[in-house]
C-alpha cells in the first residue's frame, strides 16, 4: 500500500515535470549553429526560464519519492511500476502539448499498462506477507 | 543520428544511476517516517553514501542529455525511446543487486518493453 501511494505520487510529479520541461525547452530561441556556443546559449536560456525551474522542482519531487521507495522495495519492481508514467506522459503530451499520437502508440501504452499490472502482481514480498496472514506455509525459496 | 547518440547516453547513464542509487539506499534501510527532522537526518546519511553520490552524478548526466534532446525532438517520442533503460536496469538489479526476479516480473517487464517498442515507432 505504501509503495502504491508513493509511486502514484511520483508518477504524477514526473508527468507534470516532463510536460512543463518540454514546453519550456521548446520556447527557447537558440540559433541552429553547431558547436559550444549553441550548448552554452541553450543552458543559459534554460537557467533563466521559470517554467524550466518549476519543471525541475516537480522532477526533483519525483526523484525524492522514487529514492524513498527504493529504500524498501526492489529496483526491479519500482522501475517497471514507474513505467506507467509513460502512459501518463503520452496522454498528457497529446492533450496538453497537442502532439500527434498514432493508434500504434496508444496500443503501446496499453501494453505498458498491462505490463505494469503484471509486475505489480509479482511482488513476492507482498505475496509472502499475505500468505503469512492466511497462515499458509510459504515455500522455501532458493 | 544526433538523437540516437543522445538517447544512448540517457539510457546508459540513467541505468547505471538507478542501480547505484538503489544500492546506496539499501545500505540506509527502509525509510518509514514522515517527520521532517528524521527525514532530514536520513537525508544527511544518504548524502554520505558513495554509491548514492555516484548514482546521482550519473543521473545528472542523463538529465542534461534529456534536456538537450527535448529542445529538438517530441516528448512523446523521446520518453518512450529512453525507456530502454528499463531492460538494462532490470538486468543490473539482477546482476549487481542480486534481486530475485521471478518469471511473472520478467513477463511484465517484457510486456513493458514491447509496449515501449510500439510507442517508439514513428
Amino acid at each position: 500500500m505504501k509503495t502504491t501511494v508513493v509511486l502514484t505520487l511520483a508518477i504524477s510529479a514526473q508527468a507534470t515535470g516532463n510536460i512543463l520541461l518540454s514546453k519550456g525547452m521548446k520556447s527557447l530561441v537558440v540559433s541552429d549553429l553547431a558547436g559550444n556556443t549553441y550548448w552554452f546559449s541553450l543552458f543559459l536560456q534554460a537557467a533563466g526560464s521559470p517554467t524550466i525551474w518549476i519543471a525541475t522542482a516537480f522532477l526533483t519531487l519525483f526523484f525524492l519519492l522514487f529514492t524513498a521507495a527504493l529504500s524498501w522495495a526492489d529496483l526491479s519492481l519500482v522501475l517497471p511500476a514507474t513505467s506507467f508514467g509513460y502512459v501518463v506522459n503520452v496522454a498528457s503530451a497529446h492533450y496538453f502539448l497537442g502532439e500527434a499520437v498514432s493508434p500504434l502508440r496508444w496500443v503501446g501504452t496499453a501494453l505498458i499498462s498491462i505490463g505494469v499490472v503484471v509486475v505489480a502482481r509479482s511482488d513476492t514480498k507482498k505475496v509472502e506477507s499475505d500468505r503469512k496472514k492466511e497462515r499458509i506455509p510459504t515455500e522455501v525459496r532458493g | 543520428m544526433k538523437t540516437a547518440i543522445a538517447v544512448l547516453v540517457i539510457v546508459l547513464a540513467s541505468s547505471a544511476g538507478e542501480v547505484l542509487i538503489a544500492r546506496g539506499l539499501k545500505q540506509i534501510g527502509e525509510i518509514s517516517t514522515l517527520q521532517l527532522r528524521e527525514l532530514l537526518v536520513i537525508g544527511g546519511r544518504i548524502l554520505t553514501k558513495r554509491d548514492f553520490l555516484a548514482g546521482l552524478f550519473s543521473m545528472a548526466i542523463s538529465f542534461c542529455a534529456f534536456l538537450a534532446v527535448l529542445s529538438w525532438a517530441d516528448l512523446s517520442y523521446t520518453i518512450p525511446a529512453t525507456s530502454l533503460s528499463y531492460v538494462i536496469s532490470t538486468l543490473g538489479a539482477r546482476l549487481v543487486l542480486q534481486e530475485k526476479i521471478n518469471p511473472l516480473r520478467w513477463s511484465g517487464t517484457i510486456l513493458v518493453c514491447f509496449g515501449v517498442a510500439l510507442i517508439s515507432l514513428p
